[in-house]
């Protein structure tokens, strides 16, 4: 029982963590709390399930297409309402995303419908070991997420632009005398966290469901996440989603089901009161 | 613009005995929806803190003054001041958690605290029916004879309603506390350096704009007669917000404004019913981005320029300062 939730907990946490790692991207580099991010999340499980059925293709041909695709749009969300109140107050950006939160649903009530649907992944079966029994699927999950999550890495650590955007994300300013073009590293931010938003509304939709109320959750999810990990911290992010995911599976079972989502804000309220700046501290990308 | 505001409400008395019921029940809608939009624009406008959990502090009054008398059989007017006190209580005790959190945090954590509130409403079964919600919630009991089953009378309560809030904010921002209020949102630490205590001052806006919330909640449960979950949801504060930033923060004949013309609008525009939630979503974006000071900022000038003796009394020069 115990070794069955915490593989559970785990792949739980690891969905969770791929949610809040996009969220925690753009947070740190642009300084910004992205409303709009369960929804492009959304619209990326919705492109996929698209791409699959209209070109007849593999879950894992869709998917890398289906990120770039994503990450044009959340460039374009960037580009066309965030930017302009980048030197504003927070409160402006925090009130553009929410209308490009509004608008994106409704645009995808409109082209999707309501109907929840499932991503089809193709893959069967299941995996014994001793009591614990693990679908084949979220094992595939759980990987993939391993590979972003390496992938995001390397490209934050090996790569010049990676290097440019955590110069960014620790100052901005210092960035910019030192001749960074912000803008640029700031849209490559937002187009890594619309990829990573696609691939994490892909996998949920392959779990549980795909619809255009979907993005909901992990956005609420993603803040609970980042405020345990440290807002704009990527490690925290990790830690913080499989943790989560742990704390909701125990709680789960153990204590109350109907309510276990209510203990995860609770103790992310504790956790501010006591941590404000988070478990793992300030530290940003 | 008060003047005008006090002219709009005693307007919107006198025509009411000649209207259907359909409009009623649309104006009725407007008013409640401009009591919530007052609360979050006391928040939003003079404290500079955007409230998503602001539907919690609603649902909070809705459900314990409909709770007692649907349960305890208690009368509305009894219910009511015990609902308004649970909300502030609330209000309090979050305020003095969040309010110590600076930058999104404060936003994070309301959001969170509405959550919770919505989920112990849908799970909380015994208590609150789950997600199907309480029905067939009566009118408020007879006041001083007056009774309140008929449509027309029960908009004259909200009526009255909204005109209390109204007038006690219009006071209250005119007071030392709205000043400091004013201060705070403008430069927290050059006020904090000038004496006026932060802590207490945010937590004293919230619980108003909460008590206000909370007012509006009252009506809600006998107005529709059910009360659910998802009326709850983040949404429903989304929707206070967009009211407020549409019609003109800062000010409070913004936020009725703002329920007006989100009510009224789709509403004439039958096509766009539907398109009611994109259409907020592309007026947030859009007033955000180039009009700044919302309907009002746009219609003051207009106003008056129309009122020639306001014209002469006010000098050319400060007729565009806000």
């Amino acid at each position: 029982m115990f070794a069955q939730q915490l593989t559970n907990g785990l792949v739980l946490g690891s969905i969770y963590a791929l949610c809040a790692l996009g969220f925690t991207l753009i947070f740190g580099v642009a300084r910004i709390v992205n409303f709009a991010y369960g929804e492009i999340l959304m619209l990326g499980a919705l492109v996929t399930l698209s791409l699959m059925a209209y070109l007849n293709i593999n879950f894992f041909v869709a998917l890398p297409i289906a990120m770039v695709v994503i990450a044009a749009l959340s460039v374009l969300v960037y580009l066309s309402t965030v930017r302009p109140v980048m030197r504003g107050t927070p409160l402006q950006a925090l009130l553009v995303t929410t209308g490009v939160l509004y608008v994106l649903r409704e645009v995808a009530i409109a082209i999707w419908g309501t109907a929840p649907r499932q991503v089809d992944m193709g893959i069967e079966g299941v995996l014994e070991v001793g009591d614990i029994i693990v679908t084949y699927q979220r094992l595939v999950v759980v990987a993939t997420m391993v590979v972003l999550v390496v992938s995001l890495y390397l490209v934050l650590y090996r790569m010049r632009i990676g290097k440019a955007l955590r110069a960014v994300a620790q100052n901005r300013d210092g960035a910019e005398a030192i001749g960074l073009d912000v803008n640029r590293i700031v849209c490559f931010a937002f187009a890594v966290s619309g990829a990573m938003a696609c691939a994490a509304g892909a996998l949920i939709g392959a779990l549980y469901a795909a619809e255009p109320t979907m993005g909901g959750t992990p956005l609420l999810k993603s803040f609970v996440i980042v405020i345990f990990g440290g807002l704009g911290s990527v490690p925290g992010a990790i830690v913080g989603g499989l943790l989560i995911g742990l704390i909701e599976t125990f709680t789960g079972s153990y204590i109350n089901f109907a309510f276990k989502e209510v203990f995860t804000f609770l103790i992310m309220i504790g956790v501010l009161l006591f941590r404000p700046a988070g478990l793992l501290g300030g530290r940003t990308a | 613009m008060t003047q005008a505001t006090i002219i709009a409400l005693a307007v919107l008395a006198l025509i009411a005995p000649f209207l259907g019921d359909y409009q009623i029940y649309l104006l009725s809608l407007t008013l409640l929806w401009g009591i919530f939009a007052l609360g979050m624009g006391l928040l939003l406008g003079y404290v500079g803190e955007i409230n998503f959990g602001q539907a919690a502090f609603v649902a909070i009054s809705a459900y314990v003054s409909t709770l007692l008398r649907l349960k305890l059989g208690w009368s509305f007017w009894a219910a009511a001041p015990v609902a308004l006190m649970a909300v502030v209580m609330c209000a309090a005790l979050v305020g003095m958690i969040t309010m110590r959190l600076r930058g999104p945090f404060f936003v994070l954590v309301m959001l969170a605290f509405g959550e919770i509130v919505r989920l112990i409403l849908s799970n909380w079964q015994d208590m609150t029916n789950g997600p199907l919600g309480l029905r067939k919630i009566p009118p408020p009991e007879p006041l001083l004879g007056l009774s309140f089953d008929s449509k027309l009378n029960f908009y004259y309560l909200v009526l009255a309603t909204l005109a209390f809030a109204t007038v006690a904010l219009a006071r209250l921002v005119r007071t030392r506390t709205g000043r400091m209020f004013v201060a705070v949102r403008e430069d927290e630490l050059l006020a904090e350096f000038v004496g006026i205590p932060l802590m207490r001052h945010k937590v004293i806006a919230l619980c108003i704009s909460a008590f206000v919330a909370g007012l509006g909640g009252l009506l809600m449960g006998p107005f529709l007669t059910v009360l659910a979950p998802a009326q709850f949801t983040l949404f429903a504060s989304m929707d206070m917000v967009v009211m407020v930033i549409v019609g003109g923060i800062g000010t409070l004949a913004g936020p009725l404004l703002g329920a007006v013309f989100l009510i009224y609008v789709p509403e004439f525009l039958s096509f766009a019913r539907e398109l009611r939630p994109a259409m907020m979503g592309v007026l947030l974006i859009l007033v955000t981005l180039f009009m700044p000071g919302g309907l009002i900022g746009w219609l003051k000038p207009m106003l008056e320029h129309l009122s020639p003796a306001r014209r002469k009394a006010v000098p050319a020069t400060s007729r565009d300062t806000p």
